[in-house]
């Protein structure tokens, strides 16, 4: 395979659960409040390390998106999703944001995170407070 | 537009005009008086022939200026019958009478007389004057000193060079010239210690470059207006690729495409043999470099060490650490003297070969994943320091120079004559940035693919016209480095083109390296462009191994 191009972050870092590349820092938490099919997702102002997705519209709990998948360039596996374009106006600020699934990376500490049964089942959804 | 100048009143007209000049060539004799002639110039009508008439399609060639260069032309070959037969036949004068007059004057040593013509053919500008009559006093006052006129030569000096009050410097070194005349020998200027006759030609050739254009036509003028449009054709040419390209006067040049190599060569299998497997490595081998002799390589495994190994014999012949941290990068000097790597604290340190640290620089000057180069005349190093800088620390100078992008810098590549950086983002564009005095952004290349990997670029073919580049989507592209454009894009690579080396001594040549476990080489599809020999450009591959 070819070399990896890898940015290595420095400070408290959340890391690819699979493969410990450097995803994203603490320091670039937005909100901690976003729900994903796995449970919480962090909403964060910068995401390095991953590879984008095509685009597409979903509907999500706080109105339709234009959003892409983004998948860890190190294993391939998706960890979260890519705000490209909100059609709602509240919803703005959200765009060229990432959000992180907290089951799918690594904290700082190197802690991980368990599915728990409050979660509601369903597709990707964001859920702000 | 000759109506226009018709309607102005003479005195309005300073500068001699070209149609002045077809009314000199018609009327004026050599032996009129010369202060006369300048007021005469200004009160004669103007004819209707020889306006401000044009030639050309697009109608900006002026038809006298035209006809004046080629007169020149024509005397500079040596057709002095066909000069003098144009001029009469267009009834356009080379040069007007009073031109003819002052550089016979100077040829034949009339020092006084040609500096009062110069002060009658009509020029505006009175530094022009005085400059023109400096050198000319200049000449006459080294040739009295040659002839041993001491005394005329100091009166010159006194009495006509110094009330110019200009030069003051030069004055000086005139008047030392008399004092002692093996300080003359110094302050002479080149063309005095040539022959009298070649001395004063050169003089009139320095004049010329002082007056006006319109008033003494350049030399050479016509071969510089051709030489001009076919260096305009040439790197307009999007595929010139080959020294052998004569360029006619007689059709616009174009290259075909077929200079451009993009056919996988068939490479004799028997050709390549497996040397030496160099182990000692414990962790993966982030670079591999040549010695500028061709006869040690240097390694560096990631976050590791650094070795030095003999190529013939397979051995290795130092390793370079550092207590508690690891090498990233390594480069040799360009004298093979001694080696520099990059190291996982940020810092870049200098090795003798015998393992003694030479140097080090503290701070951010290096990431754990950065391309590391030195120039070739050993005084800048070139490294990424932070996510969207690149560092060039000129080592003498300890002087530091930033190449500030907006996006994540991946890779770079500098050009052989250490002007030029290829610099390799994240958002898939190739930016080339110009290092030699400023730095400034030049060109961008985009098109190619990549989302994970590090991706190589590389300058190639004649004078480093191309750029060529790796994909992740497996085919080689390359651009015309001076208009952006893509040239190529080669498929037949089954992997993601990790990185490509074009010949340095055949243009003709390039080399990819892919994932799908081969390297190519491209060449022309011509059986001729197969023997070329070929040398080593101090990045050699393995097939095969991972």
């Amino acid at each position: 395979m070819g070399r990896l191009f890898v940015v290595n972050l420095e400070g408290k870092v959340y890391s690819c659960k699979h493969c410990k590349i450097h995803l994203a820092l603490v320091d670039d938490i937005l909100s901690k409040s976003f729900q994903s099919r796995h449970g919480k997702a962090y909403l964060f102002s910068k995401v390095v390390n991953v590879s984008v997705g095509e685009k597409e519209d979903r509907l999500m709990i706080t109105g339709l998106h234009t959003v892409a998948d983004i998948f860890c360039i190190g294993c391939g596996s998706i960890v979260g999703w890519k705000y490209e374009f909100a059609h709602e106006k509240s919803q703005k600020y959200k765009e060229g944001k990432s959000v992180l699934e907290r089951f799918k990376v690594s904290g700082p500490d190197g802690s991980h995170y368990w599915v728990s049964h409050e979660t509601h089942v369903g597709g990707s959804d964001a859920d702000d407070v | 537009m000759g109506g226009v100048e018709d309607d102005e009143p003479a005195s309005k007209r300073m500068k001699l005009s070209s149609e002045a000049l077809i009314h000199l060539s018609n009327g004026s004799t050599v032996k009129e008086s010369i202060v006369g002639s300048s007021r005469d110039l200004m009160a004669r009508p103007l004819q209707s022939d020889g306006g401000e008439e044009v030639v050309g399609s697009k109608g900006v060639i002026k038809k006298v200026e035209f006809v004046r260069i080629i007169a020149k032309a024509l005397y500079s070959l040596g057709y002095i019958r066909s000069g003098a037969h144009l001029e009469e036949e267009s009834g356009i004068a080379l040069h007007s009478s009073i031109i003819n007059v002052f550089m016979r004057q100077v040829l034949e040593g009339d020092w006084d007389e040609s500096v009062a013509t110069l002060h009658n053919i009509g020029l505006t500008d009175e530094m022009i004057i005085k400059s023109a009559s400096f050198l000319i006093l200049e000449q006459k006052f080294f040739e009295f000193l040659d002839e041993e006129k001491v005394m005329d030569a100091l009166k010159t000096l006194r009495t006509e060079i110094s009330p110019l009050c200009i030069n003051h410097g030069r004055v000086r070194e005139l008047s030392l010239s008399i004092v002692s005349p093996s300080h003359c020998f110094t302050v002479r200027s080149p063309k005095q210690n040539t022959s009298r006759a070649r001395s004063r030609t050169k003089l009139l050739e320095e004049l010329q470059k002082l007056l006006p254009p319109t008033v003494m036509v350049p030399e050479r003028r016509l071969e510089h207006l051709v030489e001009q449009a076919l260096g305009l054709q040439r790197d307009a040419c999007m595929f010139h690729n080959s020294l052998d390209e004569e360029i006619s006067l007689f059709a616009d040049h174009q290259c075909a495409r077929d200079q451009i190599p993009s056919y996988a060569l068939q490479v004799d299998a028997n050709g390549i043999s497996l040397k030496h497997k160099l182990s000692g490595h414990q962790k993966p081998v982030s670079s591999v470099s040549w010695s500028p002799d061709d006869h040690q390589l240097l390694t560096c495994g990631v976050e590791e060490v650094v070795r030095r190994w003999d190529a013939s014999s397979g051995e290795c012949l130092s390793v370079y650490e550092k207590a508690g941290l690891g090498m990233v990068s390594c480069g040799w000097s360009p004298d093979g003297k001694w080696i520099f790597s990059g190291v996982n604290d940020k810092s870049i340190s200098l090795w003798e070969l015998d393992g003694r640290e030479l140097e080090c620089w503290k701070g951010q000057h290096t990431l754990k994943i950065s391309d590391l180069e030195i120039t070739s005349d050993g005084k800048q190093i070139i490294s990424i320091c932070r996510e969207t800088a690149i560092l060039l620390l000129d080592r003498e100078a300890k002087v530091e120079r930033f190449i500030e992008e907006d996006q994540t810098i991946t890779s770079f590549s500098l050009s052989r004559d250490n002007r030029f950086l290829l610099v390799n983002l994240l958002n898939q564009e190739i930016h080339l940035w110009s290092i030699e005095d400023d730095l400034k952004l030049v060109s961008k290349y985009r098109g190619h693919k990549r989302t994970r990997f590090i991706i190589r670029s590389c300058f190639g073919g004649l004078e480093q016209a191309f750029v060529a580049s790796g994909s992740e989507d497996s085919l080689v592209y390359i651009w015309h480095r001076g208009t952006g454009e893509l040239i190529e894009a080669l498929p037949g690579h089954s992997g993601a083109v990790n990185c490509v080396s074009w010949n340095p001594t055949n243009p003709h040549m390039l080399a990819s390296a892919s994932d799908d476990r081969t390297i190519r080489i491209w060449g022309l599809n011509n059986l001729s462009a197969k023997q070329k020999d070929t040398h080593g450009n101090g990045i050699h591959y393995c097939n095969g191994g991972t």
